[in-house]
């Protein structure tokens, strides 16, 4: 795949992802849990491509989320970035290519990413920030992390490595 | 080589956190009307119609997903209604069975104050007898009560139902006063003419007046007559609904309809006190009076 070729498909595919997050994920809500399409998209594109581009997708898919909502800008961005460089850090050291791992990656970098926002949010003094709930943000990993089954296998696809996804 | 690489990533991590943190900064710092607010506001503005198309476009899939999560989401809240339902139609039967007694009670208590002079036992209604050709009701009361043979059984609103015709220590039978056999001396209330009141077995009663010649009319009340020592006097039966035509024998048809509602029988009083006097007497036809 050239180069053009598979930035062309990361922006299709961030703006995809932007697209189901804002228009889809808010449909998708169970009680008070809404799903982090664009999260767990960002640590599976990071664990198929690896820590750059991981945190590139993180840092793009982050801001643009940042962009189209109302919360402080670069917040999002920033979580995402760290959460998608760490997460391709674990590319080389994850062998197995049962689903199981990407799910728990994801369900750990769910509970770093809200600590990172909420910290974040209260450095800057955000005002109106929502009430810190450890239950939302277990559900929101464990949504998140069934979410995987789906957008891990999808993301495969479109991954510059020739491998398929095993499931479980 | 790979070293290399790898600092190039964190590199490039640590640049884009850096970007971030000066966002963050200069968003945090400026006013609602500072470049990165206006620029937020901005793209908002733009994405908008944009979402709008995709919200168009993506709405099978929203709502697709929408019916799944809301098909869980129902079936929970069907179940949950259903069982509220359920708890609330129970809690409506309890009501109105508490309502109905409550208003038995009431009537039961106005009928006492009533009748000073008189004592009652109010029992429950525990059957009625399965023959066809016996117009009995079976009560919860019997010797053990209390209740002897002959008293007398009114309803809830006092009027008479009838009298017990058998006793047994838990429960005794009372012969209505519709059933074949019966026959309660009574009295016109507007002008005292006594006769027999006589059961039909089909819900309703004729009274046979002494007087052939008296005064009589549909609607006159018709109350017990106290004569035959088994039933006080003054206690109301029914309402002449027909008078017919007089008969060879000179003796005139007259069709009561019971006051007491006969065949919804709940709860009913029994005159304990005074106690009958005198066993009827054997009437024409070997009916008791």
């Amino acid at each position: 795949m050239s180069i053009a070729r598979r930035r062309l498909v990361f922006a299709v595919i961030v703006l995809v992802v932007l697209l189901l997050q804002v228009g889809v994920a808010g449909e998708m809500s169970i009680g008070s849990v809404k799903p982090d399409i664009m999260l767990v998209a960002a640590i599976c594109w990071a664990l198929f491509e690896g820590p750059s581009r991981g945190t590139l997708f993180g840092f793009w898919g982050g801001l643009l989320e940042d962009v189209f909502t109302t919360t402080v800008l670069g917040v999002g961005a920033f979580a995402k970035t760290v959460i998608g460089y760490f997460a391709g850090e674990l590319k080389e050291r994850i062998v197995s290519k049962s689903v199981f791992w990407p799910m728990l990656t994801v369900f750990l970098g769910t509970v770093l990413h809200e600590l990172i926002k909420f910290a974040a949010w209260t450095v800057v003094g955000l005002e109106n920030r929502p009430p810190f709930s450890f239950g939302i943000i277990a559900g929101l990993a464990l949504y998140n992390a069934v979410l995987t089954l789906v957008v891990y296998p999808v993301l495969g696809r479109f991954a510059g490595v020739e491998e398929r996804v095993m499931m479980f | 080589m790979l070293e290399r690489r790898n600092r190039r990533q964190r590199y490039l991590m640590v640049t884009l956190v850096i970007v971030c943190v000066l966002l963050v900064t200069v968003y945090s710092r400026e006013s609602d009307n500072g470049l990165f607010h206006r620029m937020q506001r901005f793209f908002m503005d733009v994405i908008s119609p944009l979402q709008k198309g995709v919200s168009k476009v993506l709405s099978p899939v929203r709502n697709g997903v929408g019916f799944l999560v809301d098909l869980g989401r129902a079936r929970g809240e069907r179940d949950r209604l259903r069982e509220e339902v359920k708890n609330l139609e129970e809690r409506i039967h309890e009501l109105e069975e508490i309502r109905r007694e409550n208003d038995a009670l009431r009537r039961m208590i106005a009928v006492k104050e009533e009748y000073p002079e008189l004592e009652f036992l109010v029992v429950d209604v525990i059957g009625t007898n399965p023959d066809v050709w016996e117009q009995t009701i079976i009560i919860d009361a019997g010797y053990s009560d209390g209740l002897r043979e002959y008293m007398a059984v009114l309803s809830e609103d006092g009027s008479l139902v009838g009298r017990i015709i058998l006793c047994t220590s838990q429960s005794s039978v009372v012969q209505l006063i519709t059933d074949d056999s019966s026959a309660v001396g009574a009295k016109l209330q507007r002008n005292a003419e006594i006769g027999v009141l006589r059961g039909e077995g089909g819900g309703k009663v004729h009274l046979e007046l002494l007087n052939l010649d008296a005064d009589v009319k549909t609607g006159d009340v018709v109350v017990t007559s106290g004569m035959g020592g088994t039933c006080p006097a003054g206690i109301p039966i029914g309402v002449i609904t027909e008078i017919g035509e007089k008969q060879a024998d000179l003796s005139v048809g007259i069709i009561i309809e019971p006051r007491a509602n006969l065949t919804r029988l709940d709860k009913v009083m029994v005159v304990v006190s005074p106690p009958p006097t005198t066993v009827p007497g054997v009437a024409e036809g070997g009916k008791n009076l």
